[in-house]
């Protein structure tokens, strides 16, 4: 396997790098083979990274990482490259296939009909933020302005795959205390975002 | 910031939607997102929107190596043919072919017979994909079996598909926390991993485009109880239940 790029400088968007992967997925998009085969040399790794930690099982992570290049080839032509760059495009896919499966080994009432209901993507299709290096920053300036389980339990759901309940049973509080925090959080952060 | 009553409808949505974008939801709450989803273009685009604003995190994530036949298994999932190849799941001819290798489990004493005619079948079957740009060469056939061990597979390498049918016949079961991984022992004695076996059925496994070059008569096959995940150090670690070397049917 070919070195994968380093996450930080693909995701500048005026990186070579950036440029280069936006590239290959618009060739992809078109239907090129030999693009699919580069792409994934360049970003599986990262995207397995991403679907192992979510998924916590190589086999499931294996199984996740296989739907997002699927879905990747079905759908390649809905990536905006003045909308997001290509690999935060990418890892936002492999995040949504790996949460829905977490979301799915669950056995609870609503299981089957989740399952037979195809998930729309959202977040593949459009992002309307442009990432560079200082988004992140500003991000985890952000987080820390919340309070401290807030900013924790969100980084935890969105790197963890953490459920309210799972974070609730955790922190050893009520649901509906967790749910209050990451709501109440959810809020300050967007603004703190938009300031 | 106020309570949920104060709030306004577009906060309740967004509120909503960065709930469904983190992936907190479960149950009837996640199944009523995945509705709103599909139906209300605004929700999708909130929903984009805090995917968007959360994605730098996910610089922090450490890239892993994935398994080496699995640009395999996604080429094959992408490419057409005759039967669509559903997503998550193995080729129709690999169901179909799963239901002709049920019909002769247990006859593994007539394995080389029945190994002969599933080579037939492999080269014969109507849904193959297009021909491989070169003459397909023999297939080979691997009986697996070890002392002390219930284990018995058989394992067809299908040279048109570059790929390995494993079918188990007795005394492979799924056991929670434990794995059994494939590997090939050239004549260097060096295993090399042929990925994770998963037991319950007939299998077919990419070979991995390197090794496809190590794969002839002689040559043994083994599998291994690792733990949940493989094998952590590249190398056999936990007992071979059952090994075989490859011969031409």
């Amino acid at each position: 396997m070919a070195d994968n790029m380093d996450h930080a400088a693909a995701i500048r968007s005026g990186s070579e790098e950036g440029r280069r992967l936006a590239g290959t997925l618009g060739a992809v998009a078109r239907g090129d083979r030999e693009a699919m085969a580069d792409l994934y040399e360049r970003t599986s790794a990262k995207l397995f990274g991403i679907c192992l930690r979510l998924l916590g099982s190589r086999t499931e992570a294996e199984e996740a990482l296989q739907e997002t290049y699927v879905a990747v080839w079905g759908k390649a032509a809905s990536f905006d490259v003045a909308k997001a760059s290509a690999i935060t495009w990418l890892a936002v896919v492999a995040r949504n296939k790996s949460i829905d499966r977490l979301r799915q080994r669950r056995p609870d009432a609503t299981a089957g009909l989740e399952a037979a209901a195809d998930i729309p993507d959202s977040g593949a299709s459009a992002f309307d933020v442009l990432e560079d290096a200082q988004e992140g920053e500003r991000l985890s300036d952000c987080l820390e302005e919340l309070e401290d389980r807030a900013g924790q339990a969100i980084r935890a759901a969105f790197l963890d795959g953490s459920s309210y309940s799972d974070l609730a049973e955790r922190e050893g509080v009520p649901l509906g205390t967790m749910k209050s925090w990451i709501r109440r959080g959810l809020l300050r952060l967007r603004g703190c975002l938009e300031r | 910031m106020s309570d949920d009553r104060d709030m306004p409808g577009d906060d309740a949505l967004d509120r909503l939607a960065g709930e469904y974008a983190l992936g907190l939801l479960e149950g009837d709450e996640r199944a009523g997102a995945v509705r709103l989803l599909a139906a209300d273009e605004d929700f999708r685009q909130r929903v984009a929107r805090w995917s968007g604003r959360f994605a730098p995190l996910l610089g922090e994530v450490e890239s892993a190596s994935p398994p080496p036949d699995l640009w395999a298994r996604v080429q094959r999932a992408i490419t057409p043919g005759p039967l669509p190849v559903p997503v998550g799941a193995e080729g129709s001819n690999v169901v179909q072919l799963r239901r002709k290798v049920n019909l002769w489990r247990g006859y593994f004493a007539a394995a080389t017979a029945l190994a002969a005619s599933l080579a037939l079948f492999l080269v014969t079957r109507p849904d193959a994909p297009a021909p491989a740009p070169r003459p397909p060469e023999a297939p080979l056939v691997a009986m697996m079996s070890a002392e002390d061990s219930a284990a018995k597979l058989v394992a067809t390498y299908d040279p048109v598909r570059e790929s390995l049918i494993v079918t188990p016949s007795a005394g492979v079961e799924p056991s929670p926390g434990h794995a059994h991984e494939l590997w090939l022992i050239p004549a260097d004695g060096k295993p090399r991993s042929m990925g994770l076996f998963v037991a319950g059925g007939p299998r077919r496994m990419a070979v991995p485009a390197p090794m496809l070059a190590e794969l002839k008569p002689d040559v043994t096959l083994a599998l291994s109880v690792e733990p949940e995940g493989g094998s952590p150090s590249g190398s056999p670690t936990g007992p071979v239940i059952a090994a075989g070397k490859l011969a031409r049917i």
